[in-house]
């Protein structure tokens, strides 16, 4: 068989599509693949698409040494300097599973508290859910000293893993709630860490799926509508889900539902959920007591600032 | 659309739609008016004005305005910018079922005469449209240039319009044309693969029965 030529469309709707192209083509790899798909779908040269995730890497990098250098306040008074107190901690706080543990969580707060307070980041799927990337991939990325080029690598398959969630069915808190926001950025995380370690389709699907699993039904119930309370302390439960994932799926634990089943199933169970728990603030968390207590006090405090 | 979606875009917190998106409709705003303006009057609908203020929208607005595109680390200033720049802003605000969740109105004054119409919504991931420009209803978000001409009803208009551009190499990627009979009057809104050279602007705004041209180019490949 002759070697067919890399078609000038790429399309994706499934792992199996994924699976297809490897196969199919001369990709070299992975990678490579998710490469071409980006300039071909963006009309961009392979080297553009790939400077631009360079700076894109570097960016995360920096919302987390922003988000850390200060004490991170907002109107509300929901975000009270969380992640830096937390930083300030030890040793005299007892560390209940030790550095590099706690390191995920500050690094996930630091970058969640900085989009809170008008920060620059880097929407990972979203910007609701972009302390789950940097928290835990890029934790791990400075524990094991991995370099540059492999970080990036990793990056450009997990957006491939997100593509799939983004095509059937949504990254979005008010279609499917945040198992679509947290849940998807803990998927993807989880087969960006895999990816580091092992370039295998499987594990990097089982780790995505296992992830994304575990959050299911997670509604988005946000205080007073900001991203603020539940949304900074959830991002925490994604970084720590992807790293559980990642860990399990290198070992070797497959997932007895398959990735795009268990997106299909996040969709359905996102259209099931009812509107109050789809970012509408009209459900949950935001019409406790105190949740109505301080969404009165930051309408208040907004209508004096317009008429 | 594809990976740097997910893995980007780079933004100024804390929402996707009601900050990056709100920001973007600004920033398209300024350049389809594409003049300098003195004051703007800013209405945010539904969504954007009961959580806006929260979440920036309203200074991501300004920003956007002001050409500060959505990774600017001045958005959270942009109340100061405006004022050094000497631009002053009204906000006003309206809950109504048929406009969409998050949507602005933006009208741009010049003098005391002049106004000027731009209504766009954010659409989540940061990404946002412009729906309408002064009284033509369109649909546009950045990633082609765009051509909005007002002209008289006149046979041939369509064949020139397309004439000219095919002079100066510029493809039409897509093409919306409608008239109102009664008025006598026509508009088009071309989406083209690049900006359209200033000497066929030039030459489209000589024919005598076209109005106005408004040339908005594309913002693709920008964060």
């Amino acid at each position: 068989m002759s070697i067919k030529e890399i078609p000038n469309r790429i399309r994706i709707r499934s792992m199996q599509d994924i699976r297809h192209y490897l196969k199919s083509y001369p990709f070299q790899g992975l990678t490579d693949f998710f490469v071409e798909y980006e300039s071909k779908n963006r009309l961009l040269p392979k080297e553009e698409v790939y400077k631009r995730m360079q700076v894109t890497l570097k960016v995360m990098k920096e919302s987390i040494e922003k988000g850390k250098a200060k004490e991170n306040f907002t109107p509300s008074g929901l975000i009270q300097g969380g992640c830096f107190s937390f930083q300030n901690a030890f040793p005299q706080t007892v560390s209940l599973m030790g550095e590099w543990f706690n390191n995920v969580i500050a690094s996930t707060l630091a970058v969640s508290e900085l989009n809170a307070c008008m920060g620059r980041i880097v929407a990972t799927p979203t910007a609701g859910a972009c302390g789950v990337m940097p928290g835990a991939f890029l934790t791990i990325c400075e524990k094991f000293q991995i370099p540059e080029e492999k970080q990036i690598q990793s990056l450009f398959i997990s957006g491939g893993i997100g593509e799939l969630i983004q095509i059937n069915a949504s990254l979005s808190g008010s279609q499917h709630g945040c198992q679509a926001e947290v849940g998807s950025a803990s998927a993807i995380t989880a087969s960006a860490i895999v990816a580091l370690f092992e370039v295998s389709l499987d594990k990097i699907e089982n780790a995505a799926a296992m992830a994304l699993a575990n959050l299911l039904g997670l509604v988005c119930d946000p205080v007073a509508g900001l991203v603020e309370f539940p949304c900074v302390n959830r991002n925490v439960v994604g970084s720590v889900n992807s790293i559980a994932c990642a860990q399990m799926a290198l070992a070797g634990i497959v997932s007895p539902i398959p990735f795009d089943e268990v997106v299909f199933a996040m969709k359905q169970i996102g259209e099931d959920l009812p509107a109050s728990l789809k970012e509408t603030s009209r459900g949950g968390l935001a019409i406790t007591p105190t949740g109505l207590r301080i969404q009165r006090k930051v309408r208040d405090e907004n209508s004096e600032k317009i008429q | 659309m594809a990976i740097f979606d997910i893995i980007g875009p780079v933004m100024i917190g804390p929402s996707s739609s009601h900050t990056a998106g709100a920001n973007r409709i600004g920033y398209m705003a300024a350049l389809c008016y594409g003049r300098p303006f003195q004051s703007v009057e800013i209405k945010l609908y539904n969504s954007f004005a009961s959580t806006g203020i929260g979440h920036g929208t309203d200074r991501a607005i300004v920003a956007g305005l002001l050409g500060l595109k959505m990774d600017d680390e001045r958005i959270p200033n942009a109340f100061q910018i405006a004022k050094e720049k000497q631009l002053s802003y009204y906000f006003r605000k309206s809950f109504k079922r048929d406009h969409h969740p998050n949507e602005v109105r933006i009208v741009f004054h010049r003098g005391t005469k002049d106004s000027f119409l731009v209504r766009g919504i954010s659409i989540g991931a940061g990404k946002a449209k412009i729906t309408q420009v002064q009284d033509d209803h369109v649909e546009f978000g950045g990633e082609h240039a765009v051509l909005i001409m007002n002209y008289r009803d006149a046979i041939g208009m369509i064949g020139f319009i397309g004439g000219v551009l095919g002079k100066h190499h510029v493809n039409v990627a897509y093409m919306q044309s409608s008239r109102n009979a009664l008025e006598g009057s026509a508009m088009a809104m071309l989406k083209l693969d690049e900006e359209c050279p200033i000497a066929a602007i030039d030459e489209l705004k000589g024919h005598p029965d076209i109005h106005r041209v408004i040339s908005i180019r594309k913002l693709n490949n920008e964060y």
